[in-house]
């Protein structure tokens, strides 16, 4: 294996979506293959190619992949026409199961011979050794003939929608046909967390994965990505941690990498990154989930807005349009509210930023990041179950500081709607009391200037309001907010309007930003400028060392006229950016008392005192 | 504005420690929206207030959750009654109580109210379970005739076998009461008496809710008397003092 990172296309032997089922299916050669063979799915994947549109949604069910095909017999349908195995599964399920002896699957068989998934399959018990050689071999072969997997068959007819429960039957077609799988699992290949299904459900599941890293890690190599033509599997490994997503939403692999270090990083902002390695390194199949439960629904939360929401593919931030007089004077209202120890002001409305003050030295050492925010907001939305109280909560920052905690206090200032949300952030543990009066004086102040009531009448804003015909929908991201480079990184965008008012369409619309995020942000060749022709809309994304724009326009759109309404949309951005962005987020010196500070950011030594009091001192 | 913040000024504190699901913040739920609602696990602690007569009472709800463990003692500090919250379908949630959150209770108030309270009861006990309030259970807020269209039509609330359910008795419940007792050194037969402090309680249906809070909020008045009367209270007020300090500071200055 080349270099330090090898990717392993592996159109037939690793079609990662049919892992779990092989698991779960014992690898005796599975009952249901034959029977299921689907039709259509041939057909899906042609229409895959369309150029047009990248994202069909008929591909979906191809990606049901009759999971045995790895270990099982079946599997050899693909060996000798493999397309005709997708048209005419039956045929070549009869003669799969009669060759059990082409399994051999030994790592020093010639790789050659292995191309064809279905030579190698059967005869193994161990469905994880298994899987393994033949990843392995996949590695190793060129897989330039391009052979198109044999094993593409659509599963049962599994019909209805899919509960998105953690009780969800693992074994159903249902479960596999989800969009975006993840799953988490320990490097002893213990099962964390899994967005669908149980993950007990799935560990052997999740023991396949672990053999594949670890096999791969054992050529001193690591393994990235696996694709197969309808799913990409991505592994991230982080510390003593696996993350894995099995997609098949064509985003591309940096994408799903980076939601995946989403999860991960939510996971460090409930533990800290120092204490999960140290509860590893003490003990090594620790289950993570005894400190984890009951955090699921962060994670499942976090994963759909990591779907829904632009802010994560952009890793900016969200501010809701708000006069700039408005928006200081609610700055001022923050900044008056101190307490020693506080190093974060920040209100948000309708998961949006509203304003954020921090405390001086905190803006010299380190910014926030978006994605710490991010993280926050999803907890914020994944923890409103009980809105009238005020909640006081450990969190750590991940990319602030992954070892420490801050504290967070968590409270509504417009109970019971429930709309304006104040995140005051402390480092010091035994804070709360002093921090909610902050919260009462932000009250006070709020209630002196009726700020609440300015602040339910601000609105997002439509595209038509820029008053450039044609224009459905934009994403823009400047990269010089405003003069001063240590500025929070942020983005504007208006509401989703018709023809994107249903959720599909929201997501198609969202996809196909994706898609241009993904060619613009390509490793191999990024582009600047994208003008796209889609089915129904001409999408036109653009990069420069300033901003980053993604418009959307009807699809009657002229080059000429789009470039020219891009112009007109700049310019209106500039007259409105006072309103669009915060501009100079406002300081306070909180004067930190000096044996209680645990400012994070700096160094090591300071890292040390706050993981000690952390409270995982006590495993 | 001091006078808004001083209003607000808790007099005595309220902790409701247990196990992961066993109905904490359900039933701080029920008794405070007076509604039973599918909560998700909470994070840290979150903190109430709750007016009884003059007093303001402020109740710390806590995660179950080992991970949030840390802050226990900081939530029992200085508390005048803590509520110890099992499962009675788990006798593991009562096994935890003694294990990881009695100690917990070592920075609350010397003479802190214990109460043992078994969740869940309409899990087991048909009374609890029949003995609905006037809220409906699933606390939508919409909609309240289609609710009411709705009652009828749900089967009543009594699982197919509710006894066979049941974990923890009420004996258990009181035996470790004892233990309680014995673990604080205080003398039996000058305490409240388990009887009165064991409750069981169903947050769905509403079953003992308000009998075990307002029980609480009696037994702990005395105790806000005497904070009140004599400034005597064990633990240091930092906050008062770094008050003090400060204007003290902006006098010199």
């Amino acid at each position: 294996m080349e270099k330090e990172h090898q990717e392993i296309e592996q159109p037939k032997a690793v079609r990662c979506c049919d892992l779990p089922s092989n698991c779960d299916a014992n690898q005796t050669g599975s009952v249901e293959v034959p029977a299921t063979i689907s039709q259509d799915n041939p057909d899906a994947g042609e229409l895959d190619c369309g150029i047009e549109d990248p994202f069909p949604c008929k591909g979906d069910d191809a990606a049901i992949t009759s999971t045995n095909g790895l270990s099982e017999p079946q599997g050899a349908e693909g060996e000798g026409a493999p397309a005709s195995a997708l048209s005419d599964g039956t045929a070549g399920e009869a003669d799969g199961l009669s060759k059990p002896e082409g399994a051999a699957a030994d790592e020093d068989d010639p790789p050659e011979n292995v191309s064809d998934s279905a030579s190698t399959d059967n005869t193994l018990e161990d469905s994880n050794e298994f899987m393994v050689t033949v990843l392995a071999r996949g590695g190793l072969e060129d897989q330039a003939d391009g052979t198109p997997s044999a094993l593409s068959e659509a599963g049962g007819p599994a019909q209805g929608p899919a509960p998105s429960h953690r009780d969800e039957d693992v074994t159903a077609e249902s479960w596999r046909r989800h969009r975006k799988h993840v799953f988490v699992l320990s490097e002893a290949g213990k099962p964390i967390y899994s967005r669908y299904g149980n993950e007990e459900a799935l560990s052997s599941t999740m023991g396949v994965m672990m053999a594949l890293v670890s096999f791969v890690q054992s050529g001193d190599n690591t393994i990235r990505s696996i694709y197969s033509d309808e799913h990409t599997v991505v592994f991230v490994q982080q510390g003593p941690l696996v993350l894995v997503s099995v997609s098949c939403s064509r985003q591309s692999e940096q994408q799903l990498r980076s939601e995946l270090l989403y999860v991960y990083r939510q996971i460090v902002s409930m533990l800290t990154q120092a204490s999960i390695t140290r509860i590893f390194e003490r003990k090594k199949n620790y289950d993570l989930r005894r400190l984890l439960a009951g955090s699921e629904k962060i994670l499942d939360g976090l994963l759909n807005l990591v779907d829904s929401d632009p802010s994560f593919l952009l890793s900016a931030v969200h501010c809701l349009p708000l006069a700039s007089s408005l928006r200081d004077s609610l700055s001022q209202i923050l900044q008056k509210a101190i307490t020693p120890n506080l190093v974060f002001s920040i209100l948000i409305a309708k998961n949006q930023l509203l304003t954020i003050v921090q405390e001086k030295t905190v803006i010299e050492d380190a910014r926030l990041e978006p994605a710490d925010l991010h993280l926050l907001l999803n907890l914020i939305g994944a923890s409103s179950a009980f809105q009238a109280g005020e909640i006081w909560t450990p969190i750590c920052l991940p990319l602030f500081n992954p070892d420490c905690y801050f504290y967070a206090y968590i409270s509504y200032l417009d109970p019971p709607e429930c709309t304006v949300c104040l995140l005051l952030l402390s480092t010091d543990k035994e804070a709360f009391y002093a921090v909610a009066e902050c919260k009462r004086k932000i009250d006070e102040g709020m209630r002196t200037q009726n700020a609440l009531r300015s602040i339910a009448r601000a609105q997002s804003y439509s595209a038509s309001q820029v008053g450039v015909s044609d224009l459905r929908h934009f994403m823009y991201k400047p990269f010089d907010v405003p003069d001063n480079h240590r500025q929070l990184t942020q983005f504007t965008s208006p509401e989703m309007e018709a023809p994107y008012s249903s959720e599909e369409e929201r997501m198609r619309l969202l996809d196909l930003y994706r898609y241009l995020h993904s060619r613009i942000h390509s490793s191999s060749r990024p582009l600047k400028l994208i003008y796209h022709v889609a089915e129904r809309e001409t999408l036109l994304a653009w990069v420069t060392s300033k901003f980053e724009l993604y418009t959307c326009f009807s699809p009657l759109v002229t080059k000429a006229s789009a470039i020219n309404a891009i112009t007109k949309l700049l310019r209106w951005i500039k007259k409105e950016e006072d309103r669009l962005f915060i501009r100079n987020p406002p300081k306070y010196s909180t004067t930190p008392n000096p044996s209680k500070s645990s400012r994070g950011g700096k160094g090591g030594s300071d890292r040390q005192d706050t993981t000690d009091n952390g409270f995982l001192s006590l495993l | 504005m001091p006078e808004y913040a001083k209003m607000k000024k808790p007099d005595v504190k309220l902790v409701i420690l247990g196990d992961m699901n066993v109905g904490k913040t359900s039933l701080l739920h029920r008794y405070m929206e007076r509604k039973f609602k599918e909560t998700i696990s909470t994070v840290g602690g979150a903190f109430f207030l709750k007016q009884w007569g003059p007093y303001n009472i402020s109740i710390w709800d806590t995660a179950g959750r080992e991970q949030f463990h840390g802050l226990g003692s900081m939530y029992c500090r200085g508390a005048a009654a803590i509520i110890l919250t099992y499962d009675v379908t788990n006798w593991q949630s009562l096994v935890e109580l003694e294990d990881r959150f009695l100690s917990l209770t070592d920075t609350a108030n010397s003479d802190c109210i214990f109460a043992v309270v078994g969740n869940k009861a309409d899990l087991t006990d048909p009374e609890a379970g029949l003995k609905e309030e006037e809220e409906e259970e699933e606390g939508e807020e919409e909609g309240g005739e289609g609710e009411k269209a709705e009652r009828p039509a749900r089967p009543p609330p009594t699982p197919p076998s509710p006894v066979a359910r049941r974990k923890v008795h009420r004996e258990d419940a009181i035996a470790l009461y004892g233990r309680i007792l014995r673990y604080k050194m205080l003398d039996e037969r000058a305490s409240l008496p388990a009887e009165k402090m064991c409750f069981e309680t169903s947050a769905k249906t509403g079953y003992n809710v308000d009998l075990l809070f307002e029980t609480l909020f009696d037994m702990v008045l005395p105790s806000i008397l005497k904070k009140r009367s004599g400034n005597d209270s064990p633990t240091v007020d930092l906050e008062e003092c770094r008050g003090a300090k400060r204007t003290k500071a902006g006098c010199c200055s």
